[in-house]
Protein backbone atom coordinates (compact mmCIF):
# COMPACT_ATOMS: atom_id res chain seq x y z
CA UNK A 1 0.00 0.00 0.00
CA UNK A 2 1.54 2.91 -1.13
CA UNK A 3 1.72 6.64 1.04
CA UNK A 4 -0.66 9.33 0.59
CA UNK A 5 0.52 12.75 0.86
CA UNK A 6 -2.01 15.28 1.33
CA UNK A 7 -1.15 18.61 -0.04
CA UNK A 8 -2.56 22.18 -0.76
CA UNK A 9 -3.79 23.82 -4.06
CA UNK A 10 -3.09 27.34 -2.83
CA UNK A 11 -0.03 29.37 -2.11
CA UNK A 12 2.09 25.80 -0.96
CA UNK A 13 1.29 23.84 -3.75
CA UNK A 14 4.94 25.52 -6.32
CA UNK A 15 7.06 25.27 -2.98
CA UNK A 16 5.62 21.79 -2.62
CA UNK A 17 6.16 20.67 -6.42
CA UNK A 18 10.34 22.40 -6.53
CA UNK A 19 10.77 20.13 -2.95
CA UNK A 20 9.69 16.68 -4.42
CA UNK A 21 11.50 17.27 -7.50
CA UNK A 22 14.59 17.96 -5.55
CA UNK A 23 13.92 15.23 -3.87
CA UNK A 24 13.46 13.38 -6.59
CA UNK A 25 10.20 12.11 -5.78
CA UNK A 26 7.26 11.84 -7.85
CA UNK A 27 5.00 14.63 -8.21
CA UNK A 28 2.22 15.14 -10.61
CA UNK A 29 2.64 17.31 -13.41
CA UNK A 30 -0.79 19.04 -13.83
CA UNK A 31 -3.46 17.69 -11.49
CA UNK A 32 -5.72 19.55 -13.23
CA UNK A 33 -9.27 19.39 -11.26
CA UNK A 34 -8.29 15.82 -10.89
CA UNK A 35 -8.33 15.55 -6.75
CA UNK A 36 -6.37 12.23 -5.88
CA UNK A 37 -3.50 11.46 -8.39
CA UNK A 38 -1.44 8.13 -8.03
CA UNK A 39 2.12 8.31 -8.88
CA UNK A 40 4.60 5.71 -8.73
CA UNK A 41 4.58 4.98 -5.20
CA UNK A 42 2.66 8.07 -3.65
CA UNK A 43 -0.74 8.94 -3.44
CA UNK A 44 -1.42 12.35 -3.44
CA UNK A 45 -4.74 14.14 -2.34
CA UNK A 46 -5.40 18.11 -3.29
CA UNK A 47 -7.42 19.51 -1.13
CA UNK A 48 -8.00 23.05 0.40
CA UNK A 49 -4.96 24.22 2.83
CA UNK A 50 -6.92 24.52 6.01
CA UNK A 51 -8.21 21.06 5.41
CA UNK A 52 -4.77 19.54 5.10
CA UNK A 53 -3.91 18.80 9.12
CA UNK A 54 -7.65 17.47 9.09
CA UNK A 55 -6.97 14.91 6.50
CA UNK A 56 -3.41 13.76 8.11
CA UNK A 57 -5.00 13.66 11.43
CA UNK A 58 -7.62 11.52 10.84
CA UNK A 59 -5.19 9.48 9.09
CA UNK A 60 -6.59 9.57 5.72
CA UNK A 61 -3.29 10.60 4.44
CA UNK A 62 -0.07 9.50 6.04
CA UNK A 63 1.81 12.81 6.00
CA UNK A 64 0.78 16.41 4.33
CA UNK A 65 2.37 19.84 3.64
CA UNK A 66 0.76 22.69 5.67
CA UNK A 67 1.72 26.06 6.93
CA UNK A 68 2.37 26.70 10.62
CA UNK A 69 -0.27 29.32 10.32
CA UNK A 70 -2.87 26.72 9.40
CA UNK A 71 -1.41 24.03 12.30
CA UNK A 72 -2.15 26.57 14.93
CA UNK A 73 -5.73 27.87 13.99
CA UNK A 74 -6.73 24.26 13.20
CA UNK A 75 -4.79 22.92 16.75
CA UNK A 76 -4.68 19.67 14.53
CA UNK A 77 -2.76 16.27 16.73
CA UNK A 78 -0.29 15.27 14.48
CA UNK A 79 3.42 15.37 14.10
CA UNK A 80 5.54 17.78 12.68
CA UNK A 81 9.43 16.81 12.18
CA UNK A 82 10.30 19.42 9.40
CA UNK A 83 10.16 22.66 8.59
CA UNK A 84 10.67 22.77 4.88
CA UNK A 85 11.59 26.05 4.92
CA UNK A 86 9.26 27.57 1.92
CA UNK A 87 6.07 29.33 2.29
CA UNK A 88 7.33 31.86 4.68
CA UNK A 89 5.40 34.85 6.03
CA UNK A 90 3.71 36.12 9.59
CA UNK A 91 0.77 36.36 11.35
CA UNK A 92 0.19 40.09 12.57
CA UNK A 93 -2.19 42.26 14.07
CA UNK A 94 -2.58 45.18 11.48
CA UNK A 95 -5.01 48.19 11.85
CA UNK A 96 -5.22 51.33 9.80
CA UNK A 97 -2.35 53.46 9.47
CA UNK A 98 -1.96 56.59 11.78
CA UNK A 99 -4.33 54.63 14.69
CA UNK A 100 -1.43 53.82 17.01
CA UNK A 101 -2.05 54.99 20.70
CA UNK A 102 -5.48 56.40 20.02
CA UNK A 103 -8.51 55.73 22.39
CA UNK A 104 -10.68 52.55 21.22
CA UNK A 105 -13.99 51.36 22.58
CA UNK A 106 -14.19 48.99 25.45
CA UNK A 107 -14.41 45.67 22.84
CA UNK A 108 -12.03 45.32 20.01
CA UNK A 109 -13.77 44.08 16.64
CA UNK A 110 -10.71 41.95 14.66
CA UNK A 111 -11.28 40.64 11.13
CA UNK A 112 -9.70 37.74 10.36
CA UNK A 113 -9.66 34.05 8.34
CA UNK A 114 -7.79 32.93 11.84
CA UNK A 115 -10.61 33.25 14.51
CA UNK A 116 -8.81 30.82 17.19
CA UNK A 117 -5.43 32.14 16.96
CA UNK A 118 -6.50 35.61 16.89
CA UNK A 119 -9.15 34.94 20.28
CA UNK A 120 -6.10 33.58 21.93
CA UNK A 121 -3.87 36.09 20.71
CA UNK A 122 -5.65 39.04 22.23
CA UNK A 123 -6.99 36.69 25.59
CA UNK A 124 -3.18 36.14 26.62
CA UNK A 125 -3.04 40.10 26.58
CA UNK A 126 -5.85 40.63 28.59
CA UNK A 127 -8.01 42.53 25.50
CA UNK A 128 -11.54 41.79 24.71
CA UNK A 129 -12.16 41.18 21.52
CA UNK A 130 -14.96 40.82 19.28
CA UNK A 131 -13.18 38.15 16.32
CA UNK A 132 -15.21 38.90 12.80
CA UNK A 133 -14.64 35.54 10.83
CA UNK A 134 -13.98 36.13 7.07
CA UNK A 135 -12.92 33.63 4.46
CA UNK A 136 -10.73 36.01 2.27
CA UNK A 137 -9.77 40.07 1.60
CA UNK A 138 -9.26 40.61 5.61
CA UNK A 139 -7.24 43.75 4.43
CA UNK A 140 -10.88 45.58 3.54
CA UNK A 141 -11.98 45.28 6.62
CA UNK A 142 -11.07 48.51 8.82
CA UNK A 143 -11.39 50.30 6.03
CA UNK A 144 -14.89 49.46 5.47
CA UNK A 145 -16.17 50.20 8.76
CA UNK A 146 -16.33 46.09 9.56
CA UNK A 147 -13.83 45.90 12.50
CA UNK A 148 -11.26 47.73 14.25
CA UNK A 149 -8.17 45.76 12.72
CA UNK A 150 -7.02 42.59 11.74
CA UNK A 151 -4.66 39.20 12.48
CA UNK A 152 -3.29 38.23 8.56
CA UNK A 153 -0.65 36.40 7.52
CA UNK A 154 1.71 39.03 5.35
CA UNK A 155 4.82 37.94 3.15
CA UNK A 156 6.23 41.57 2.13
CA UNK A 157 3.91 43.47 3.39
CA UNK A 158 2.60 45.07 0.16
CA UNK A 159 -1.01 44.42 0.36
CA UNK A 160 -1.31 45.75 4.15
CA UNK A 161 0.58 49.03 2.48
CA UNK A 162 -1.95 48.95 -0.28
CA UNK A 163 -5.04 49.32 1.73
CA UNK A 164 -3.96 51.53 4.35
CA UNK A 165 -2.78 49.25 7.18
CA UNK A 166 0.51 48.90 9.03
CA UNK A 167 1.13 46.02 11.09
CA UNK A 168 1.08 46.55 15.34
CA UNK A 169 2.64 43.09 15.98
CA UNK A 170 3.81 39.76 15.42
CA UNK A 171 1.59 37.26 16.52
CA UNK A 172 3.55 33.88 14.25
CA UNK A 173 6.21 33.09 12.16
CA UNK A 174 5.24 30.80 9.78
CA UNK A 175 6.90 28.50 7.30
CA UNK A 176 5.74 24.93 5.59
CA UNK A 177 5.79 22.06 7.57
CA UNK A 178 5.57 18.16 6.74
CA UNK A 179 3.07 16.93 8.79
CA UNK A 180 2.31 13.17 9.61
CA UNK A 181 -0.21 11.40 10.75
CA UNK A 182 0.50 10.01 14.53
CA UNK A 183 -0.65 5.92 13.51
CA UNK A 184 1.32 5.83 10.25
CA UNK A 185 4.43 7.49 12.17
CA UNK A 186 4.78 4.18 14.04
CA UNK A 187 2.80 1.48 12.39
CA UNK A 188 4.62 2.65 8.71
CA UNK A 189 8.03 3.65 10.24
CA UNK A 190 9.95 2.88 7.48
CA UNK A 191 7.60 4.19 4.90
CA UNK A 192 7.44 7.50 6.34
CA UNK A 193 10.96 7.28 7.98
CA UNK A 194 12.35 6.97 4.40
CA UNK A 195 10.20 9.96 3.22
CA UNK A 196 10.97 12.29 6.44
CA UNK A 197 14.67 11.81 5.44
CA UNK A 198 14.28 12.29 1.91
CA UNK A 199 12.45 15.57 2.33
CA UNK A 200 14.68 16.59 4.86
CA UNK A 201 17.89 16.58 2.96
CA UNK A 202 16.23 18.24 -0.21
CA UNK A 203 14.18 21.53 2.02
CA UNK A 204 16.22 24.37 1.40
CA UNK B 1 -38.11 21.75 13.52
CA UNK B 2 -38.29 23.27 16.78
CA UNK B 3 -35.83 22.67 19.40
CA UNK B 4 -38.59 20.36 21.67
CA UNK B 5 -39.13 18.00 18.93
CA UNK B 6 -35.49 18.06 17.47
CA UNK B 7 -34.27 16.95 21.74
CA UNK B 8 -37.17 13.92 21.34
CA UNK B 9 -35.62 12.82 17.77
CA UNK B 10 -31.82 13.11 18.27
CA UNK B 11 -29.15 11.99 20.99
CA UNK B 12 -26.99 14.94 22.00
CA UNK B 13 -23.59 15.10 20.35
CA UNK B 14 -20.76 13.03 22.27
CA UNK B 15 -23.00 9.88 23.18
CA UNK B 16 -24.14 6.34 21.13
CA UNK B 17 -26.71 4.31 20.55
CA UNK B 18 -25.81 0.69 19.07
CA UNK B 19 -28.27 -1.78 18.17
CA UNK B 20 -28.42 -4.99 16.70
CA UNK B 21 -25.09 -6.21 14.49
CA UNK B 22 -23.26 -3.41 16.21
CA UNK B 23 -24.26 -3.82 19.56
CA UNK B 24 -23.55 -7.81 18.86
CA UNK B 25 -19.62 -6.98 17.58
CA UNK B 26 -19.18 -4.29 20.88
CA UNK B 27 -20.10 -7.25 23.12
CA UNK B 28 -18.22 -9.57 21.68
CA UNK B 29 -15.01 -7.24 21.45
CA UNK B 30 -15.62 -6.96 24.96
CA UNK B 31 -16.01 -10.70 25.70
CA UNK B 32 -12.54 -11.42 23.75
CA UNK B 33 -10.66 -8.72 25.75
CA UNK B 34 -12.37 -9.68 29.30
CA UNK B 35 -11.33 -13.36 28.61
CA UNK B 36 -7.36 -11.76 28.08
CA UNK B 37 -7.74 -10.38 31.30
CA UNK B 38 -8.77 -13.01 33.22
CA UNK B 39 -6.47 -15.55 31.80
CA UNK B 40 -3.83 -13.30 33.28
CA UNK B 41 -5.47 -13.76 36.64
CA UNK B 42 -6.82 -9.95 37.03
CA UNK B 43 -10.26 -9.61 39.04
CA UNK B 44 -12.96 -7.63 38.10
CA UNK B 45 -13.94 -4.53 39.52
CA UNK B 46 -17.45 -2.94 39.03
CA UNK B 47 -16.39 0.91 40.39
CA UNK B 48 -19.11 3.00 41.10
CA UNK B 49 -20.94 5.92 37.83
CA UNK B 50 -19.90 8.60 39.89
CA UNK B 51 -17.72 9.34 42.56
CA UNK B 52 -16.34 12.92 44.85
CA UNK B 53 -15.59 15.23 42.53
CA UNK B 54 -12.66 15.87 43.99
CA UNK B 55 -11.14 12.22 43.29
CA UNK B 56 -10.57 13.27 40.07
CA UNK B 57 -9.58 17.09 40.72
CA UNK B 58 -5.95 16.20 38.98
CA UNK B 59 -5.33 19.53 36.12
CA UNK B 60 -5.53 17.21 33.25
CA UNK B 61 -9.01 15.39 34.15
CA UNK B 62 -11.08 18.46 36.35
CA UNK B 63 -11.54 20.18 33.29
CA UNK B 64 -12.91 17.50 31.52
CA UNK B 65 -15.28 16.12 34.13
CA UNK B 66 -19.04 16.66 34.16
CA UNK B 67 -19.70 17.07 37.72
CA UNK B 68 -22.77 18.46 39.54
CA UNK B 69 -24.17 19.14 43.20
CA UNK B 70 -25.41 15.76 44.79
CA UNK B 71 -28.69 15.96 47.10
CA UNK B 72 -26.51 16.82 50.45
CA UNK B 73 -24.53 19.54 48.78
CA UNK B 74 -21.44 17.27 47.94
CA UNK B 75 -19.94 18.04 44.77
CA UNK B 76 -19.80 15.17 42.74
CA UNK B 77 -18.37 13.59 39.31
CA UNK B 78 -19.43 11.30 36.71
CA UNK B 79 -16.56 9.15 36.34
CA UNK B 80 -13.87 10.24 33.44
CA UNK B 81 -11.38 8.02 34.07
CA UNK B 82 -10.90 4.69 36.03
CA UNK B 83 -7.95 4.43 37.49
CA UNK B 84 -8.07 7.44 39.77
CA UNK B 85 -11.67 5.74 40.76
CA UNK B 86 -9.46 2.21 40.86
CA UNK B 87 -6.78 3.73 42.89
CA UNK B 88 -8.89 5.37 45.71
CA UNK B 89 -10.52 1.78 45.72
CA UNK B 90 -7.46 -0.13 46.06
CA UNK B 91 -6.40 2.12 48.92
CA UNK B 92 -9.71 2.27 50.90
CA UNK B 93 -12.15 -0.68 50.56
CA UNK B 94 -9.27 -3.40 49.78
CA UNK B 95 -6.66 -1.75 52.00
CA UNK B 96 -6.29 -5.26 53.22
CA UNK B 97 -5.18 -6.92 50.35
CA UNK B 98 -1.76 -7.67 50.20
CA UNK B 99 0.28 -6.23 47.26
CA UNK B 100 -0.08 -6.95 44.12
CA UNK B 101 -3.30 -6.26 43.32
CA UNK B 102 -4.74 -7.21 39.58
CA UNK B 103 -8.02 -5.51 38.50
CA UNK B 104 -9.85 -5.25 35.79
CA UNK B 105 -12.60 -2.67 34.40
CA UNK B 106 -15.06 -2.83 31.72
CA UNK B 107 -17.22 0.36 31.09
CA UNK B 108 -18.43 3.96 30.34
CA UNK B 109 -16.09 6.85 31.33
CA UNK B 110 -17.54 10.55 30.77
CA UNK B 111 -15.19 13.35 29.76
CA UNK B 112 -16.37 16.86 28.13
CA UNK B 113 -14.45 16.19 24.66
CA UNK B 114 -15.52 17.91 21.75
CA UNK B 115 -16.93 14.92 19.44
CA UNK B 116 -14.56 13.61 16.65
CA UNK B 117 -13.55 10.49 14.76
CA UNK B 118 -13.13 7.94 17.38
CA UNK B 119 -13.57 10.34 20.40
CA UNK B 120 -16.76 10.87 22.22
CA UNK B 121 -18.27 12.33 25.70
CA UNK B 122 -18.68 8.73 26.32
CA UNK B 123 -16.37 6.47 26.30
CA UNK B 124 -16.30 3.01 26.47
CA UNK B 125 -13.24 1.57 28.33
CA UNK B 126 -11.82 -1.76 28.53
CA UNK B 127 -8.51 -1.77 30.99
CA UNK B 128 -6.87 -3.17 33.74
CA UNK B 129 -4.43 -2.04 36.61
CA UNK B 130 -1.72 -3.88 38.39
CA UNK B 131 -1.01 -2.38 41.59
CA UNK B 132 2.21 -2.73 43.82
CA UNK B 133 4.78 -6.09 43.31
CA UNK B 134 7.71 -5.41 40.94
CA UNK B 135 7.62 -2.63 39.05
CA UNK B 136 9.76 -4.07 35.56
CA UNK B 137 7.81 -7.15 35.75
CA UNK B 138 4.69 -5.49 35.61
CA UNK B 139 5.37 -2.95 32.79
CA UNK B 140 6.08 -6.16 30.86
CA UNK B 141 3.00 -8.11 31.69
CA UNK B 142 0.29 -5.62 30.88
CA UNK B 143 2.30 -4.85 27.64
CA UNK B 144 2.47 -8.64 27.24
CA UNK B 145 -1.46 -8.45 28.10
CA UNK B 146 -2.11 -5.80 25.66
CA UNK B 147 -0.83 -7.62 22.73
CA UNK B 148 -2.54 -10.53 23.44
CA UNK B 149 -5.76 -8.74 23.48
CA UNK B 150 -4.74 -7.07 20.20
CA UNK B 151 -3.78 -10.67 18.35
CA UNK B 152 -7.43 -12.01 20.15
CA UNK B 153 -9.07 -9.63 18.32
CA UNK B 154 -7.53 -10.40 15.16
CA UNK B 155 -6.21 -7.36 14.57
CA UNK B 156 -3.29 -6.75 12.02
CA UNK B 157 -0.13 -4.29 11.78
CA UNK B 158 -0.48 -3.34 15.14
CA UNK B 159 2.66 -1.37 17.30
CA UNK B 160 3.43 -0.63 21.09
CA UNK B 161 4.71 2.79 20.66
CA UNK B 162 7.03 2.76 24.43
CA UNK B 163 7.77 5.94 25.82
CA UNK B 164 9.31 7.49 29.72
CA UNK B 165 8.11 10.50 31.04
CA UNK B 166 11.04 10.60 32.88
CA UNK B 167 13.46 11.25 29.81
CA UNK B 168 12.15 14.65 29.68
CA UNK B 169 11.27 15.60 32.93
CA UNK B 170 14.62 14.14 33.65
CA UNK B 171 15.97 17.33 31.30
CA UNK B 172 13.05 19.69 32.46
CA UNK B 173 14.50 19.88 35.39
CA UNK B 174 17.87 19.71 34.62
CA UNK B 175 17.72 22.90 33.27
CA UNK B 176 15.54 24.60 35.99
CA UNK B 177 12.78 25.70 33.37
CA UNK B 178 9.65 27.17 34.83
CA UNK B 179 6.03 25.57 34.06
CA UNK B 180 5.13 27.71 31.40
CA UNK B 181 8.34 26.99 29.37
CA UNK B 182 7.87 23.26 30.22
CA UNK B 183 4.09 23.36 29.19
CA UNK B 184 5.62 24.84 25.93
CA UNK B 185 8.54 22.66 25.17
CA UNK B 186 5.84 19.54 26.04
CA UNK B 187 3.86 20.67 23.08
CA UNK B 188 6.40 21.03 20.62
CA UNK B 189 7.96 17.49 21.60
CA UNK B 190 4.35 16.03 21.11
CA UNK B 191 4.24 17.16 17.91
CA UNK B 192 8.04 15.99 17.72
CA UNK B 193 9.11 19.44 15.76
CA UNK B 194 12.76 19.60 16.49
CA UNK B 195 12.74 23.30 15.69
CA UNK B 196 10.41 24.37 17.58
CA UNK B 197 12.12 22.31 20.86
CA UNK B 198 15.30 24.23 20.11
CA UNK B 199 13.45 28.06 19.18
CA UNK B 200 11.67 27.58 22.79
CA UNK B 201 15.04 27.07 24.46
CA UNK B 202 16.20 29.57 22.94
CA UNK B 203 13.49 31.80 23.68
CA UNK B 204 13.97 30.39 27.50
CA UNK B 205 18.24 31.35 27.54
CA UNK B 206 18.25 27.02 27.93
CA UNK B 207 21.57 25.60 26.54
CA UNK B 208 24.21 23.35 27.30
CA UNK B 209 24.25 19.71 26.87
CA UNK B 210 21.14 19.29 28.93
CA UNK B 211 19.33 21.40 25.90
CA UNK B 212 21.06 19.54 22.95
CA UNK B 213 19.71 16.70 24.68
CA UNK B 214 15.82 17.95 24.59
CA UNK B 215 16.01 18.92 20.84
CA UNK B 216 17.93 15.00 20.19
CA UNK B 217 14.66 13.80 22.32
CA UNK B 218 12.04 14.95 19.64
CA UNK B 219 13.42 12.67 16.94
CA UNK B 220 14.39 9.71 19.12
CA UNK B 221 11.99 7.54 17.73
CA UNK B 222 12.11 3.93 15.74
CA UNK B 223 12.74 0.11 16.79
CA UNK B 224 14.44 -1.04 19.39
CA UNK B 225 17.70 -0.06 18.26
CA UNK B 226 16.72 3.63 18.53
CA UNK B 227 17.55 3.19 22.52
CA UNK B 228 21.04 2.89 21.52
CA UNK B 229 20.81 5.89 20.30
CA UNK B 230 18.75 7.67 23.21
CA UNK B 231 21.11 6.29 25.59
CA UNK B 232 23.99 7.96 24.00
CA UNK B 233 22.03 11.44 23.94
CA UNK B 234 20.78 11.28 27.23
CA UNK B 235 23.84 10.20 29.00
CA UNK B 236 24.49 14.05 30.28
CA UNK B 237 21.58 13.88 32.15
CA UNK B 238 21.02 10.81 34.95
CA UNK B 239 17.24 10.99 35.46
CA UNK B 240 16.61 10.50 31.90
CA UNK B 241 19.46 7.94 31.39
CA UNK B 242 17.99 5.91 34.37
CA UNK B 243 14.51 6.22 32.10
CA UNK B 244 15.79 4.88 29.12
CA UNK B 245 17.13 1.85 30.93
CA UNK B 246 14.29 0.68 32.59
CA UNK B 247 12.62 0.91 29.16
CA UNK B 248 15.53 -1.21 27.43
CA UNK B 249 14.85 -3.43 30.49
CA UNK B 250 11.34 -3.52 29.30
CA UNK B 251 11.94 -3.92 25.65
CA UNK B 252 14.36 -6.68 25.92
CA UNK B 253 12.14 -8.44 27.62
CA UNK B 254 8.94 -8.11 25.11
CA UNK B 255 11.94 -9.04 22.28
CA UNK B 256 12.61 -11.84 24.46
CA UNK B 257 9.00 -13.29 24.56
CA UNK B 258 8.59 -13.00 20.78
CA UNK B 259 7.14 -9.44 20.27
CA UNK B 260 10.32 -7.29 19.16
CA UNK B 261 8.57 -6.39 16.07
CA UNK B 262 5.74 -4.97 17.81
CA UNK B 263 7.48 -2.83 19.92
CA UNK B 264 8.50 0.77 18.93
CA UNK B 265 10.40 3.66 20.65
CA UNK B 266 9.03 6.62 20.98
CA UNK B 267 10.98 8.78 23.68
CA UNK B 268 9.13 12.28 22.45
CA UNK B 269 6.08 10.72 23.79
CA UNK B 270 4.97 12.91 26.78
CA UNK B 271 1.05 13.53 26.61
CA UNK B 272 -1.02 11.71 28.83
CA UNK B 273 -2.95 12.34 31.71
CA UNK B 274 -0.79 14.19 34.39
CA UNK B 275 -0.22 11.52 36.68
CA UNK B 276 1.81 8.99 34.44
CA UNK B 277 5.60 8.93 36.40
CA UNK B 278 7.33 6.62 34.35
CA UNK B 279 6.59 4.10 31.20
CA UNK B 280 3.88 5.34 28.75
CA UNK B 281 2.45 3.60 25.73
CA UNK B 282 0.22 4.00 22.74
CA UNK B 283 -1.36 1.06 20.86
CA UNK B 284 -1.40 2.12 17.27
CA UNK B 285 -2.56 0.20 14.29
CA UNK B 286 -2.64 0.66 10.21
CA UNK B 287 -6.23 1.90 8.94
CA UNK B 288 -6.45 4.21 12.26
CA UNK B 289 -5.03 7.63 12.13
CA UNK B 290 -5.52 7.68 15.81
CA UNK B 291 -4.40 5.61 19.27
CA UNK B 292 -6.62 2.38 19.86
CA UNK B 293 -5.41 2.37 23.70
CA UNK B 294 -2.61 3.17 26.05
CA UNK B 295 -1.84 3.32 29.12
CA UNK B 296 1.44 4.07 31.73
CA UNK B 297 3.15 3.63 34.88
CA UNK B 298 1.89 6.21 38.24
CA UNK B 299 3.83 5.59 40.39
CA UNK B 300 2.11 8.72 42.82
CA UNK B 301 -1.18 8.58 42.44
CA UNK B 302 -2.10 6.15 45.06
CA UNK B 303 -0.48 8.36 47.75
CA UNK B 304 -3.15 10.61 47.07
CA UNK B 305 -5.32 8.08 48.83
CA UNK B 306 -3.11 7.43 51.07
CA UNK B 307 -1.78 4.11 50.26
CA UNK B 308 1.61 4.59 48.05
CA UNK B 309 2.23 2.40 45.86
CA UNK B 310 3.72 1.96 42.21
CA UNK B 311 0.83 1.17 39.95
CA UNK B 312 0.81 0.70 36.21
CA UNK B 313 -2.55 0.44 33.59
CA UNK B 314 -3.52 0.28 30.39
CA UNK B 315 -6.81 0.17 28.40
CA UNK B 316 -8.61 0.19 24.98
CA UNK B 317 -11.00 1.93 23.75
CA UNK B 318 -13.92 -0.38 22.54
CA UNK B 319 -15.46 2.11 20.01
CA UNK B 320 -11.75 2.65 18.41
CA UNK B 321 -11.13 -1.21 18.80
CA UNK B 322 -14.68 -1.52 16.73
CA UNK B 323 -14.09 1.08 14.11
CA UNK B 324 -10.44 -0.46 13.10
CA UNK B 325 -11.94 -3.92 12.65
CA UNK B 326 -14.50 -2.77 10.86
CA UNK B 327 -12.22 -1.22 8.48
CA UNK B 328 -9.44 -3.78 8.55
CA UNK B 329 -12.00 -6.92 8.03
CA UNK B 330 -14.49 -7.71 5.60
CA UNK B 331 -18.00 -7.87 7.37
CA UNK B 332 -18.77 -11.45 7.92
CA UNK B 333 -22.34 -12.71 7.93
CA UNK B 334 -21.84 -13.87 11.53
CA UNK B 335 -25.47 -13.58 12.68
CA UNK B 336 -26.03 -16.29 14.35
CA UNK B 337 -28.86 -19.02 14.07
CA UNK B 338 -32.21 -17.75 13.15
CA UNK B 339 -35.28 -17.99 15.78
CA UNK B 340 -37.71 -20.71 15.27
CA UNK B 341 -41.42 -19.35 15.32
CA UNK B 342 -43.48 -20.27 18.24
CA UNK B 343 -47.21 -21.73 16.10
CA UNK B 344 -49.73 -19.25 17.75
CA UNK B 345 -52.11 -22.50 18.90
CA UNK B 346 -54.00 -20.61 21.70
CA UNK B 347 -51.67 -18.46 24.21
CA UNK B 348 -51.27 -21.21 27.19
CA UNK B 349 -50.12 -23.87 24.43
CA UNK B 350 -47.84 -21.74 22.48
CA UNK B 351 -45.97 -20.66 25.78
CA UNK B 352 -45.78 -23.86 26.84
CA UNK B 353 -44.10 -24.46 23.70
CA UNK B 354 -41.87 -21.83 23.81
CA UNK B 355 -40.70 -22.91 27.44
CA UNK B 356 -40.07 -26.56 26.34
CA UNK B 357 -37.79 -25.16 22.92
CA UNK B 358 -35.96 -22.44 25.25
CA UNK B 359 -35.03 -25.72 27.81
CA UNK B 360 -34.33 -26.91 25.05
CA UNK B 361 -31.71 -23.99 24.10
CA UNK B 362 -33.61 -22.73 20.99
CA UNK B 363 -33.66 -19.33 20.29
CA UNK B 364 -37.78 -18.70 19.77
CA UNK B 365 -39.44 -16.11 18.39
CA UNK B 366 -42.51 -16.53 20.21
CA UNK B 367 -46.44 -15.06 18.89
CA UNK B 368 -44.82 -14.89 15.35
CA UNK B 369 -43.06 -15.40 12.26
CA UNK B 370 -40.04 -16.74 11.64
CA UNK B 371 -37.04 -14.14 10.66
Amino acid sequence: MSLTVALSKGKLLGGSESLFRRAGLPFPDDPGRRLVVALDGLRFLFVKDMDVPTYVEYGVADCGIAGRDVLLETGSDVYEPLDLGFGRCRLVVARPRGLRGEARSSTLRVATKYPKVAGAHFLERGISVEVVRLAGSVELAPGLGLSDCIVDVVETGRTLEENGLEQVEEVAASSARLIVNRASYHARREEVGRLVDTLGKARS
Amino acid sequence: MNGASHRLVQVPPGVQCFVGAEARRRRRIEEAVVSVFEGWDYEEIIPPLFDYADVFATPGLAARTYSFVGRDGSLLALRPDFTSLLAKIAAGRLAHVAPPIRLYYSGEVLRYEPPKAGRQSELFQMGLEHLGGDSRAADAEILAIAGECLERLGIGGWVLALGHVGAFHGLVRALGLDATTADLLGQRMEAKDGEGVRAVLAGAKASGPAADALVRLSGLAGDRASLEDAARALECCPDAARAVAELREVADALAAAGLGDRVAIDLGEVRGLDYYTGLVFRVYARGLGFEVGGGGRYDTLLARFGRPMPAVGFMLGLDRVALLLERQQAPSADEGASAEAIANGGLGASLKQARARRAAGARVRFGGEAR
